[in-house]
């Protein structure tokens, strides 16, 4: 069969009739560029979409159940820090933490901030398994006699004393306008848990918070876990009666709190945005699909302008293969430099985006998915022009003007 | 050893319009020796056209058998045909047949590119025998049409054919240039010894070979020696 140099010669022919052509060249493989552009753009967002989801939600165990009151007109929601005792009476309920939150303004001598202050139990660390850098988290003592004492997130601290780890224990910090003590400094995090950022956030007894804060304005929550995933449906039917119960309402009452569970959350986050990179992607798929009938098109223009050519050639003894080849290799140039073109494009957008703050990440599969795809579509599309080349009869083809 | 590189034997091809067939070559026979300048000729319609395709391994006959040399090259494939083409047989056209994105030098040298021993050195040498040795680079639109044949006879030269084939040489040009292009055809002969089947409308370019084949209504008609 044909040696490596050969191909290497009839590869320059067609790189050279290509370039012959150049602008015509650039607009066929337009196409290709765009389409794979699009792929390991939407390769890229949809990871972004998914690590922030996935960061959003990793605090949150698929046996975590939220509940809070709903922020409407009318009758204001009877949930409160009672209701937690009686929360813990079910059976399936492994934990239950109450939240009051509310942003104050936090400082100390140097520097004034803003972030949430969270009212809550001293079992919160062991549910939100946090870790202190130094110092301790607060005790049931602390909340019995509403001790003035805080535990500031590792961004809390830093703000405040420009460092996550600062030596300030027994040192204060004025949440709102009462003067706290530090009594711990909480590892650095990442993400949420439920409704608060726990880096984000300034840590005190319930009834601290309570009373010298944030009073009535707090946003009150819970944070229950049942025992586990299997009993998760039954530990949310056995709250809504309890907290109805305990609320007083009637069957005319609708529910005046409202239980969220994060597995289901986590789940319809997740599907919507893959529903979202399956949408974006079949729109990559088309226009790589418009690109490959762009090079059919135009491969069928270029054929029949070089009848004559290809008539020429077989004559003087280029068999069906080498013409065949000659234009096969056209179509695949036309699709490598595409390729390559959107590959770089990709690239330099990624880095553009990435400088707009947005979340997305490249991931080195969407390149060679992108080939794939684009080559398939190039050689696909390419075949049948060339066949056609490649079938001319050398007769009719030199009397072709 | 047979010294006949041309050997037709009751060679017939018809075509099929619908169901009516159309009979084309009614059966040719002749022999073409090897150092042989024959001149074909005929009136438009007498077949010359279908039996130079045939000659020229373009296309196969109905029926009867063309050997060139000792091959039997009236029942090969579609690729072998191309072989034979390029290895056998060096074509010179009417209107050239040139490559008009190719220069001089690159269209000399394509048939030596099919044979995957592209051959720039001898296609040097070919296109300066024809008197081309300051136009390697030219594109076939930046020569006369003289210079245009130069080039396309240099290229039937390339992989040293058993015969060339030329139809209608000086068909396209002026009466000067054509002259100039038969003496250069006439000197392969002479000083090479290349056996040349010539087609030709001209009766005085065929007094100068050596043998005339009249083709009429698909049938030899008359073979005069010169």
């Amino acid at each position: 069969m044909s040696s490596y140099k050969f191909l290497l010669k009839l590869f320059r022919l067609s790189w050279n009739s290509l370039r012959a052509n150049i602008f015509r060249s650039f607009l066929t493989t337009l196409g290709i560029m765009i389409g794979t552009t699009t792929i390991i753009m939407v390769v890229a967002l949809g990871e972004g979409a998914k690590k922030d989801i996935e960061a959003q939600y990793s605090n949150m165990s698929v046996t975590t159940i939220l509940i809070n009151a709903p922020s409407t007109a009318g009758e204001p929601s009877k949930l409160s820090v009672d209701d937690i005792p009686l929360v813990k009476t079910i059976s399936t309920v492994a934990d239950a933490v109450p939240m009051l939150t509310g942003k104050v303004n936090i400082s100390n001598s140097d520097n004034v901030t803003n972030f949430s202050v969270v009212g809550t139990y001293f079992d919160f660390a062991k549910v939100a398994n946090l870790d202190l850098v130094s110092g301790q988290f607060f005790t049931q003592d602390d909340e019995d006699n509403h001790n003035k004492v805080a535990i500031l997130g590792a961004t809390v601290a830093e703000e405040l004393f420009g460092t996550r780890d600062p030596k300030v224990i027994g040192e204060s910090v004025v949440l709102g306008k009462r003067e706290f003590e530090i009594i711990g400094i909480a590892a650095y995090k990442g993400g949420a848990f439920g409704p608060i950022t726990i880096d984000e956030s300034v840590f005190t007894p319930y009834s601290s918070a309570y009373r010298y804060v944030l009073g009535k304005t707090g946003k009150f929550s819970f944070n229950v876990n049942a025992t586990n995933v299997d009993v998760l449906d039954q530990t949310m039917d056995s709250l809504t009666s309890i907290l109805r119960e305990s609320h007083n309402l009637g069957p005319e009452n609708a529910d005046d709190f409202r239980l969220k569970d994060m597995g289901t959350t986590v789940a319809s986050a997740q599907s919507s945005s893959q529903t979202m990179a399956l949408l974006l992607g079949s729109v990559g798929f088309i226009v790589l699909l418009v690109g490959g009938i762009g090079i059919m098109n135009i491969m069928y223009v270029t054929v029949s302008e070089r009848t004559k050519e290809i008539g020429i050639r077989k004559a003087i003894g280029a068999k069906d293969v080498h013409i065949l080849t000659q234009f096969l290799f056209e179509a695949f140039i036309l699709t490598l430099v595409g390729f390559v073109v959107g590959a770089v494009t990709s690239i330099a957008i990624y880095y553009l985006l990435l400088s707009m703050g947005l979340k997305i990440i490249f991931v080195w599969w969407s390149v060679l998915l992108s080939f794939a795809i684009t080559f398939a579509t190039g050689m696909f599309f390419g075949y049948s022009p060339a066949k056609k080349a490649a079938s001319l009869d050398p007769i009719d083809a030199l009397r072709y003007e | 050893m047979n010294n006949q590189i041309i050997s037709l034997e009751d060679i017939k091809k018809s075509y099929f319009i619908k169901d009516t067939e159309f009979s084309v070559l009614k059966g040719i026979d002749f022999d073409i020796k090897k150092g042989e300048f024959v001149a074909l000729m005929g009136p438009s319609g007498s077949g010359k056209s279908t039996l130079l395709n045939i000659i020229g391994a373009l296309d196969k006959p109905s029926s009867g058998k063309y050997h060139i040399q000792d091959r039997l090259v009236s029942d090969l494939s579609s690729d072998q045909l191309a072989d034979i083409r390029n290895k056998y047989i060096g074509f010179i056209f009417q209107n050239f047949n040139l490559i008009p994105t190719l220069s001089s030098l690159e269209n000399v040298a394509l048939p030596s590119f099919y044979t995957e021993q592209e051959n720039y050195d001898r296609a040097k040498e070919l296109l300066s025998m024809v008197g081309l040795q300051d136009k390697f680079n030219n594109k076939p639109n930046e020569l006369s049409g003289g210079q245009r044949q130069r080039v396309a006879i240099a290229r039937s030269l390339i992989n040293n054919p058993e015969f060339i084939l030329a139809d209608e040489p000086t068909g396209n040009l002026d009466s000067i240039t054509g002259k100039e292009i038969m003496d250069l055809i006439l000197s392969l002969n002479k000083k090479y010894g290349k056996t040349i089947l010539m087609v030709t409308h001209d009766p005085h370019l065929a007094q100068l070979t050596h043998r005339v084949i009249y083709l009429k209504d698909g049938r030899i008609t008359k073979e005069k020696s010169v």
